[in-house]
């Protein structure tokens, strides 16, 4: 097959505008839409939590349903357009540090014993998700996992007095995050 | 030198390959999403999907989405590959690297 140079400049042309299309197809399929939402999610429960914990305590429950509802929609909706292929060992070390984290470990520690405990901790389950995920899949996702999970770490241990300002940090870390994964991250 | 390849050089199948190489690992694409994107009509995008398919290149799978059947288009490895080499041949056509 032979053809000439100005049709195999055409030819090129053609690929690069067809990778642009789908590159911005695929950027608005990327992880931030849930990095914000649960970026604000973690921020208000912050916040909350500071004002006066024993009143917004059922307030902070709900946000986790309506987030996970919200997450399970952005799943179903993004799916329809482009999917990727379900990783059932890597579903499999989820379920099982979301059940040792939610379940054995308050169960031998005999509960949360503060506000900020359960905050911190519901905090470091996730971010342990997000290191996992990162190594497992080779993505930004390590990098979110290890700096929120640093924040958590020096606030709840090391400056308790200012530990609700450092969750907030890490949920912002989360949303700024988002907006780089949307919109520099190639 | 690599050599093009007559099936992949066809204008829309061209498109096709193009934007699916840019799918990360083994992430699949929606027929319809994939067709509004390229600008193709379904029966034009259907055979062409048909020759790439018969060559390898490509896989399609059919899948529920709800209670809806979807059809999911992804480029195999050999497809990647081949892509590769004709974009290759194509550059080395025009004596760029």
């Amino acid at each position: 097959m032979n053809i000439t140079p100005e049709q195999a400049a055409h030819a090129l042309r053609e690929i690069e505008n067809s990778r642009l299309a789908m590159r911005k197809a695929v950027q608005a399929h990327r992880g931030h839409l849930y990095l914000w939402l649960w970026g604000a999610i973690w921020a208000v429960m912050a916040v909350l939590n500071w004002s006066n914990p024993e009143r917004y305590a059922w307030a902070t429950l709900w946000l986790n349903v309506a987030g996970a509802f919200a997450s399970f929609a952005i799943g179903f909706l993004q799916g329809r357009q482009i999917r990727s292929p379900i990783d059932k060992r890597f579903v499999g070390v989820c379920a099982t540090i979301l059940a040792f984290g939610y379940f054995v470990y308050p169960a031998l520690h005999g509960g949360y014993h503060s506000y900020r405990e359960a905050y911190a901790c519901g905090m470091l389950i996730w971010m342990q998700l997000y290191i996992v995920g990162g190594l497992w899949f080779d993505n930004y996702w390590l990098w979110i996992g290890i700096a929120v999970t640093a924040l958590i770490l020096v606030g709840f241990l090391f400056l308790p007095a200012f530990f609700w300002g450092f969750a907030l940090l890490g949920a912002f870390t989360l949303l700024g995050s988002g907006f780089y994964v949307r919109y520099s991250w190639r | 030198m690599d050599a093009l390849d007559p099936t992949i050089h066809q204008p829309a199948r061209l498109q096709i390959m193009s934007a699916l190489t840019q799918l990360c690992g083994d992430h699949r694409v929606d027929f319809t999403f994939l067709k509004d994107r390229l600008g193709l009509t379904d029966g034009n995008l259907g055979a062409h999907l048909a020759t790439l398919e018969a060559k390898g290149y490509i896989a399609v799978d059919k899948q529920f989405v709800g209670r809806r059947p979807k059809t999911f288009v992804r480029a195999t490895p050999e497809g990647k590959l081949a892509f590769t080499q004709h974009v290759a041949a194509l550059r080395s056509i025009l004596g760029t690297p």
